[in-house]
């Protein structure tokens, strides 16, 4: 048992361990597979430094992050929140069309997308193409989200709806000062997921964002792989780098991570 | 139930068809919204044409060579501001396709980097969205090979940059165990490259080279030393069944494999290793991998580079192939006439300007006039003293001129199938055969 459990574990951990040994080696290093933690490391870090500016796609990267995370809680959590408590017959009608929505290939979106933000950019400028608002606006609002957070809300108990009615609270009040505190785990989880699929999304910012000076940390480092002798020890300390901020924010909440993620289970 | 999804599937599809509607609504009055966005970059007019963006990839090769033409533009002309974006290749196709197919301009460079044997799809596909640069540059100063597939009915829309002049790089010292010496190597046939690959194994251990299955690359250059292509001459219907160069070219892939000369890779960093880790005894393939060979220093003096073997089967077969390689395109958007005339200036005419690529980055354009300068004749150390550049440039002349197509791609993914189904056994002739149809029934 223990064996096995061993087994899978090495396995699964191995690439990040591969990963981060390889990011102390020079690239001739890790091409000839050398499992050694090397010398190489801060030559790697200037190198990176010098061809790419991470700080600039870090800080890229970190507030798209951040704010598709802040607003797609709050829509997510509100919608979900509405569909679960209130009642009307085109509820479920809704829903469901929404969940089917989850089934359409985002490549199918890819192009109708990027005429509309083509078009925008004629009207407004600010939210058209090559803007972080371009990268955000088609992420914060997501089906599956809100389908987490309405399953969740079942475990929410009613009485505590009627109790804060009973005491005078707004609908919206009711939503902010008992939904919101009490809904702490499944706030973390879903901050979790929309944290790191930001982070990690590629295909969209590819595709809408043009200048250097907007792109984030992925498009980065799919660059540095393009080139025709690419330097492998550089490309592996700059992905160490970028999966830092993911791995710190899981850490941080872990705890609430599990608890979240067994109570949509449920 | 079953109804329910009934409604919702009709309600789906009603939904759909809706939005294809609107879509093609847009696409008519795109006229409009095209003309609104020309004139906004109309009254921008004065700012727009000083300022030009291109897309590239890889920051040691083509965005260095980018910089040196931009130094270099900006001295004669220091109005026109050159922006240069770094994007990976696979990275500029798809933001291609999706900007290109979307009917906008919004967004798009003034002038991109597309390879060559993916270039005419684009040309094809969106045949209003290049600028002809007929004019603007003299397309027989160029390596005749490159001029195919750059110009659809006889007028140019690309400025042909690198070579992916071939050559077959070997260890001399593996060779020199197996009694072997670079002059030995000059004109080979397959055949004989083959026969030296069974030797060295016999007296080294080492294979003689690395291939990835999933990558017919050599297959490609083979049959381009011979003028053929896995389309026919007007690079529109495919050519394989009763292509004798590809028939050969296959036998010759049977053959290297039978004779386990070969190390087997699974992507680009193991075929790097395999040559940088002493495990193979040559390297049959684009100059372009000259870098990735100097980047294991303890090798320096061990390497020469002699020309790639040739079809003994093919009477018109020479000792000269291309692989991969790629060339500058200027898209149809505001800005254009200032794009082609950076290129124009640059990458078009300038001899110095070559002779700075060589020296600063080892790029070998297919520019012939710049072969006379001297960085072109200078001898490579690495190489104990061969003047490698001198002799690529010479072999980039000799080039078999072929169309490439728009389904380069398409057909290699169908013969990768069936390269494997023949070596495991299947004859040949059917391998073809069924390719043939296969790539019939997708290319049209």
């Amino acid at each position: 048992m223990y064996l096995f459990l061993g087994v899978t574990a090495f396995v699964s951990i191995f690439p990040f361990l591969w990963m981060v040994v390889s990011s102390t080696n020079p690239s001739v290093g890790v091409t000839k597979g050398r499992l050694m933690p090397g010398t190489h490391l801060f030559v790697n870090l200037s190198n990176l430094v010098e061809q790419i500016d991470l700080v600039r796609a870090l800080a890229n990267s970190l507030v798209i992050a951040l704010i598709t995370t802040g607003l797609a809680l709050l829509i997510g959590s509100l919608a979900g929140y509405g569909f679960e408590i209130y009642r009307s017959r085109a509820k479920d009608a809704v829903f469901n069309i929404l969940l089917l929505s989850m089934m359409i290939p985002f490549a199918a979106l890819m192009v109708p997308l990027y005429r509309m933000f083509a078009w925008l950019s004629g009207k407004m400028p600010v939210i058209g193409i090559d803007t972080k608002a371009a990268v955000i606006l088609p992420t914060m609002a997501t089906a599956f989200l809100i389908f987490f957070f309405r399953q969740n809300t079942k475990m929410f108990e009613r009485e505590m709806i009627e109790a804060g009615r009973i005491d005078g609270l707004g609908e919206l009040g009711i939503f902010l000062r008992i939904y919101v505190p009490t809904m702490r785990t499944t706030y973390a989880a879903a901050a979790i997921i929309t944290f790191m699929s930001s982070w990690n999304n590629y295909m969209w910012p590819l595709v809408v964002l043009q200048s250097d000076a907007k792109k984030t940390i992925p498009l980065l480092i799919s660059n540095l792989g393009s080139s025709y002798s690419p330097d492998y020890g550089m490309i592996m300390t700059a992905i160490v780098i970028a999966t830092l901020p993911t791995a710190l924010v899981f850490f941080l909440m872990q705890k609430h991570f599990v608890a979240g993620m067994l109570g949509s289970v449920k | 139930m079953k109804k329910w999804l009934t409604v919702v599937l009709a309600v789906m599809l009603l939904l759909s068809a809706c939005s294809s509607g609107g879509g093609n609504k847009q696409d008519s009055s795109s006229g409009g919204g095209n003309g609104g966005g020309d004139n906004s970059g109309s009254a921008s007019g004065g700012k727009e044409a000083a300022e030009i963006t291109i897309w590239a990839w890889d920051p040691n090769f083509n965005i260095k060579a980018l910089n040196i033409a931009k130094e270099r533009y900006n001295k004669i002309n220091p109005d026109v501001k050159i922006n240069i974006v770094e994007n990976a290749q696979a990275d500029i196709i798809q933001k291609l396709n999706t900007g290109l197919g979307s009917g906008t301009t919004t967004g798009l460079p003034n002038i991109v980097l597309i390879e060559d044997y993916r270039a005419q799809s684009f040309l094809k596909a969106f045949p209003d969205m290049f600028y002809e640069l007929t004019d603007t540059f003299n397309a027989a100063d160029f390596a005749e090979y490159k001029v195919g597939p750059t110009s659809v009915d006889g007028r140019n829309y690309g400025l042909p940059f690198d070579s992916g002049v071939t050559g077959l790089f070997v260890r001399t010292d593996y060779l020199a165990e197996a009694g072997y010496s670079p002059d030995d190597l000059q004109a080979l046939t397959w055949n004989e490259f083959i026969e030296i690959g069974k030797n060295v194994k016999e007296a080294t251990g080492k294979d003689m080279l690395s291939l990835d299955p999933n990558d017919l690359g050599i297959i490609r250059v083979m049959i381009q030393t011979a003028g053929k292509w896995y389309l026919d001459e007007n690079g529109e219907k495919p050519f394989l069944a009763g292509n004798e160069a590809l028939k050969e070219a296959f036998q010759l892939y049977k053959e290297m494999m039978e004779a386990d000369i070969v190390k087997p890779n699974a992507d680009w960093s193991q075929f790097v290793a395999a040559f940088n880790s002493g495990d193979v005894a040559s390297v049959p393939t684009g100059n372009w991998i000259n870098a990735s060979i100097k980047a294991e220093s303890s090798q320096a003096g061990k390497w020469a580079v002699v020309p790639i073997p040739r079809l003994a089967g093919q009477p018109g077969s020479v000792n000269a192939s291309n692989l991969g390689g790629s060339s500058w395109y200027v898209l149809n958007v505001p800005g254009k006439e200032a794009a082609a005339d950076f290129l124009a200036k640059t990458f078009g005419s300038d001899v110095e300007f070559y002779q700075e690529l060589v020296t600063e980055i080892g790029a070998i354009g297919t520019y012939i006039p710049a072969s006379t300068g001297e960085a072109y004749s200078a001898a490579d150390p690495f190489y104990n003293g061969q003047k490698t550049i001198a002799d690529f440039a010479k072999w980039t002349e000799d080039i078999p001129r072929v169309n490439f197509g728009a389904h380069t791609y398409v057909i290699e993914d169908i013969l990768v199938v069936e390269m494997q189904n023949y070596l495991n056994g299947k004859p040949l002739d059917d391998a073809l055969n069924d390719a043939q149809k296969q790539a019939e029934a997708q290319v049209r």
